[in-house]
């Protein structure tokens, strides 16, 4: 099962696509970082891949 | 070569003590589990880490740690979320580890063993991957290597009912990139997690060795209270502090204790080690603290009598009464009731707790 990540792009820190899945837009986790991230940040390949796994991930 | 921590996992064995906080950050001789993890990789000359986030405790882990400055390691968050295997979560790292090596540590495991030889070993071999083995008595609980005649892994098995062998994998991994192909050809198992021996068993396929390494000293996975309890009295066997806090006349500390500079015995008190007592902690008179326990910081123990115990810390012991093979977590109180009528215990339990009266 191929498994997405996103970087985010201020910090560094790695969530992966079953969180953006879920949260769709948050807070970047890393350690006072103010960046969001969205499930939009993932390709549409990589959003098709976490959706198509949903299930699995739950 | 890169250092991955695992340190996810909801802590369930460790309730109520994970109730409050993540089971990472269980202290065993006053220092949290995942320290020793981040200490064994440094000390193998590892220093870009990343460690691996689940839901429990996130917040918690990433503030002991922070970026790793204060450890000596440079740290990188990976947000794992919900527990789907270890498979899983190794292959969230993909991006950080790039086209290096990685060992792969349990955030909740103890090694007592340098991991500097074992990563050396690794990098000198061709191997796609390395784990490594101790013997065990009960290997029916845990995931069972077979060997080939050079030593290299044949087959690992997942709590088999009839085990092939009585070597186990511990809780530290190594790997080529190579493996994050195979995780990607592993798919959920029955309890809908991305297992890690699958993706082994991936590389054993494909004609990739696995290299297995002896572990030497002791291992401990500190995911149950006997367990956590086990590996303070090991690492206080070994352990190094020094008695330099105050020990007032008429006080008696004997054998190895650790006592914090801000920490003190009192008059009338006894600590015979090996104990660890931690800052801002008082040993009061008419107490007796005996081997194996250690003491979180701002605690206060009067006329108890505490044995092979961790008090996790901000915790005040009254009652003279005699307290052995406990696991205390922070802020607890335990007074007497000697005064308080009717007679009888008087509880205030979290969920799961486990008492012995």
């Amino acid at each position: 099962m191929r498994i997405v990540t996103h970087t985010c792009p201020t910090c560094g820190t790695v969530v992966a696509g079953n969180v953006l899945e879920t949260e769709r837009l948050l807070r970047c986790p890393g350690l006072d970082c103010t960046a969001v991230l969205s499930f939009e940040d993932l390709s549409p390949e990589d959003r098709e891949s976490v959706l198509e796994h949903a299930t699995s991930y739950r | 070569m890169k250092g991955v921590i695992l340190s996810g996992g909801t802590g369930s064995r460790l309730r109520p003590i994970t109730h409050t906080g993540p089971k990472q950050l269980v202290p065993v001789a006053n220092k949290p589990v995942i320290q020793y993890a981040i200490e064994d990789l440094r000390e193998a000359g590892i220093t870009e880490i990343a460690v691996v986030l689940g839901t429990t405790g996130r917040e918690a882990v990433q503030a002991f740690l922070g970026d790793g400055t204060e450890f000596g390691v440079d740290i990188t968050y990976v947000v794992q979320g919900a527990p789907l295997g270890l498979a899983h979560a190794v292959g969230c790292t993909r991006d950080f580890v790039g086209d290096d090596d990685f060992v792969v540590y349990l955030g909740d495991n103890m090694l007592d063993q340098p991991l500097g030889p074992v990563v050396e070993a690794f990098e000198a071999g061709e191997y796609a991957a390395g784990v490594m083995l101790r013997e065990v008595d009960n290997p029916g609980q845990f995931g069972v290597a077979t060997l080939d005649e050079f030593g290299d892994v044949v087959r690992i098995v997942e709590k088999p009912d009839v085990p092939e062998t009585n070597l186990v994998v511990i809780g530290t991994y190594l790997f080529s990139p190579a493996v994050f192909d195979a995780i990607e050809r592993v798919e959920p198992s029955e309890r809908g997690e991305l297992e890690i021996t699958d993706a082994f068993q991936h590389l054993i396929d494909d004609g990739r060795p696995i290299a297995s390494y002896r572990a030497e000293g002791w291992w401990k996975d500190t995911g149950k209270p006997g367990d956590i309890l086990e590996a303070n009295r090991l690492v206080l066997e070994d352990a190094e502090g020094e008695l330099a806090g105050t020990v007032e006349d008429g006080a008696e500390a004997v054998g190895h204790v650790d006592l914090h500079e801000t920490a003190t015995i009192e008059s009338g008190a006894v600590v015979r080690g090996p104990v660890s007592i931690a800052a801002g902690t008082t040993i009061g008179g008419r107490s007796y603290v005996g081997p194996y326990t250690s003491i979180g910081p701002d605690s206060e123990v009067r006329q108890a009598h505490v044995e092979n115990t961790i008090l996790v810390g901000e915790t005040t012991i009254t009652a003279d009464e005699t307290i052995v093979d406990s696991l205390i977590g922070a802020g607890t109180t335990i007074d007497s009731a000697e005064d308080l009528r009717p007679r009888g215990y008087r509880l205030v339990i979290g969920e799961n707790s486990d008492l012995r009266l």
